[in-house]
């Protein structure tokens, strides 16, 4: 039940006050009006401030869809809060959001405005706030209205994207226009060579030094400038290691969403392509697109994603839909076996193909997988042990395909890989089907 | 109270523990002591008033060391009983500034600034009451002034809490 209710410290008042002018009348004694003057004075003051308002109440975030690290306030709403003097809001704390002030607790007169939380989350995802009590107090604290319960608001949170900036070409540009060279001959800036002049050439491409010398029209050629098309997998099977945010350790799923948000950054801002494949719970997956709004679908969708095994895909029948002229960049601690076997496939076809390793080093040890209760610890570390050796087995028989195969290290970490990658795109293959 | 207080509120509860005792122990300026039991009971009121701020065992408190000075002085118009009031009125605005909010929640200085101002102005009555008291002390008494006082001081109560009291907490 909400409404206005007289408080502990006005029924203080008007006993000690009441019950000791009684006293003071009925033995005739004035010290004790001495003693109670305050407390009467008190009690009356209480009572002839009894509100009348019916205050309604809603908090608000003044941004449902941040980055992680970044902060954002919530603020308190209020309406009809003619009797309100003082406001005291108490919020829950919640997994990975950090508030300000630091246990959520907040009180102050109505006059300077009704109070404000500063929320931070501090891991990307989908992070629900903690329901907050708000109380409000009338004039000499007579009566309060409350404590009213708030539900906690939802908040989108954007993983943090690294920086990170490639120098490296991409390997199989194949688009229309954009920042990569091509194999192919075309109108870009990048000199290719000198060739007879044919009809149909641009007289500005004539090269009248060598046709001068040769007494026949020569042309300059040069590469096609295009876009590339690249493909993010991101491995949502299972979270190794233990998150502590953006300020502590990083979870397997925490390197790869941010990696995949650094390397979706960087390609969607040059003009690439840019596709995802969530492999989890969801099997979230976005189309090929370049741009800002592109950007922001790709983030959203990853901090939506769940974490869990596909209930549509079985590991045998796993594939990542990858077309041609695709860099296929997959993310993943490479623990999973369909994983291997998927990415396998798509190297045997001839894609580029590059693994970003995104196991944290101190997986296995304190941020082991948990055990379940009445497993044998010593059991469990002996499995995932196993499970290691396996995985090693896995990025063994990538690395005899010929896919490159990198531990997450931020900025930098693909450049040499995806060089070596588009020097060997320039070689002829033999492709599977 | 769940978690650690807050420094603020620590000062806050100190005060509430020791107001009271404070002035019981104030007739004994006037050279009357209380009884041990009685400075032991009051004590334990008061650490339970300190700990449970809205519970009420802080009227219980304050009623005991009123009743205390009724019996203690019967007519005795001392000085003293300004700085009882004094004690009494602390401990009591203390206990109303920590119930504004849980124990961890940091004191508001601007709220902590306005009930000093509050609390000084309505003391101002104590010292007031006590001048009138002692002016009036020699004069001679009518006839039925005190079932007087005593019948207008009901109604009063009577009728505030019929115009303010009843009714004020209009639920949904």
């Amino acid at each position: 039940m909400t409404g206005w209710r007289p408080t502990a410290a006005l029924s203080r008042s008007l006993l000690v006050g009441g019950i000791g002018v009684a006293l003071a009348v009925l033995a005739g004694d004035p010290v004790l009006v001495v003693l109670v003057a305050p407390f009467v004075l008190l009690g009356a003051l209480g009572l002839v401030h009894r509100p009348t308002s019916r205050p309604r109440m809603t908090s608000r975030l003044d941004h449902g869809s941040l980055h992680e690290g970044q902060g954002t306030v919530s603020r308190l709403l209020l309406e009809d809060v003619a009797d309100v003097e003082q406001v005291t809001r108490v919020a829950a704390a919640a997994p990975y959001v950090a508030l300000h002030p630091r246990d959520g607790r907040v009180g102050r007169l109505l006059g300077d405005g009704p109070p404000d939380l500063e929320v931070s989350p501090r891991r990307w995802g989908r992070r629900m706030l903690g329901q907050e009590k708000v109380g409000l107090h009338s004039r000499w604290a007579g009566y309060r209205w409350g404590p009213v319960t708030l539900d906690g608001q939802e908040m989108r949170v954007l993983p943090l994207t690294a920086p990170f900036d490639s120098r490296a070409e991409s390997p199989q540009p194949l688009g229309l226009v954009g920042a990569h060279r091509s194999r192919r001959v075309g109108s870009g800036t990048e000199f290719a060579g000198i060739r007879p002049f044919q009809p149909g050439d641009r007289l500005r491409r004539i090269n009248w030094r060598v046709s001068l010398r040769t007494d026949a029209l020569h042309v300059e050629t040069a590469r096609a400038e295009e876009d590339a098309g690249v493909l993010l997998v991101v491995d949502a099977l299972a979270d190794h290691g233990r998150s502590g945010g953006t300020t502590g350790t990083a979870s397997s799923l925490d390197l790869t969403v941010r990696a995949a948000a650094a390397i979706a950054e960087h390609h969607a801002r040059g003009g690439d392509r840019v596709a995802l494949r969530v492999v989890g719970v969801g099997g979230e997956q976005v189309g090929y697109g370049s741009g800002r709004r592109h950007l922001r679908r790709l983030l959203g969708t990853m901090a939506a994603l769940r974490v869990g095994d596909p209930t549509v895909d079985e590991p045998e029948t796993l594939q990542f839909g990858a077309t041609g002229g695709t860099v296929v960049i997959v993310l993943s601690p490479m623990l999973a076996e369909s994983i291997g076997t998927a990415t396998a496939a798509v190297v045997r076809r001839g894609l580029p193909v590059l693994v970003i390793d995104t196991l944290p080093p101190d997986a296995g040890r304190d941020g082991g997988p948990a055990v379940a209760a009445g497993i044998d610890p010593v059991l469990a570390d002996l499995a995932w042990r196993m499970r290691k050796v396996e995985r090693e087995q896995v990025l063994g028989r990538l690395a005899a395909l010929g896919c490159p195969v990198v531990a997450w290290r931020g900025p930098g970490t693909v450049d040499a890989v995806l060089r070596r990658l588009a020097r060997r795109a320039q070689l002829p293959q033999v492709r599977v089907r | 109270m769940t978690g650690r207080l807050t420094a603020g509120q620590a000062v806050l509860r100190a005060l509430v523990l020791l107001g009271p005792p404070l002035a019981l122990l104030a007739t004994g300026l006037v050279g009357v002591l209380p009884a041990g039991w009685l400075v032991a009971l009051v004590l334990v009121l008061s650490v339970a008033f300190a700990a449970m701020p809205e519970s009420p065992f802080g009227t219980a408190a304050l009623l005991v060391v009123v009743a205390w000075w009724g019996l203690a002085f019967r007519d005795g118009l001392h000085p003293q009983a300004v700085l009882a009031s004094a004690a009494l009125l602390v401990a009591h605005v203390a206990a109303l500034l920590t119930s504004y909010g849980p124990g961890e929640l940091p004191l508001d200085r601007d709220l902590a600034r306005l009930w000093v101002r509050r609390g000084l102005a309505v003391l101002a009555s104590a010292p007031a009451v006590w001048a009138v008291a002692v002016a009036l002390r020699g004069q001679p008494e009518p006839a039925g002034i005190w079932v007087a006082g005593l019948a207008a001081a009901f109604t009063a109560t009577l009728v505030a809490s019929l115009a303010f009291g009843v009714g004020a907490s209009g639920g949904d």
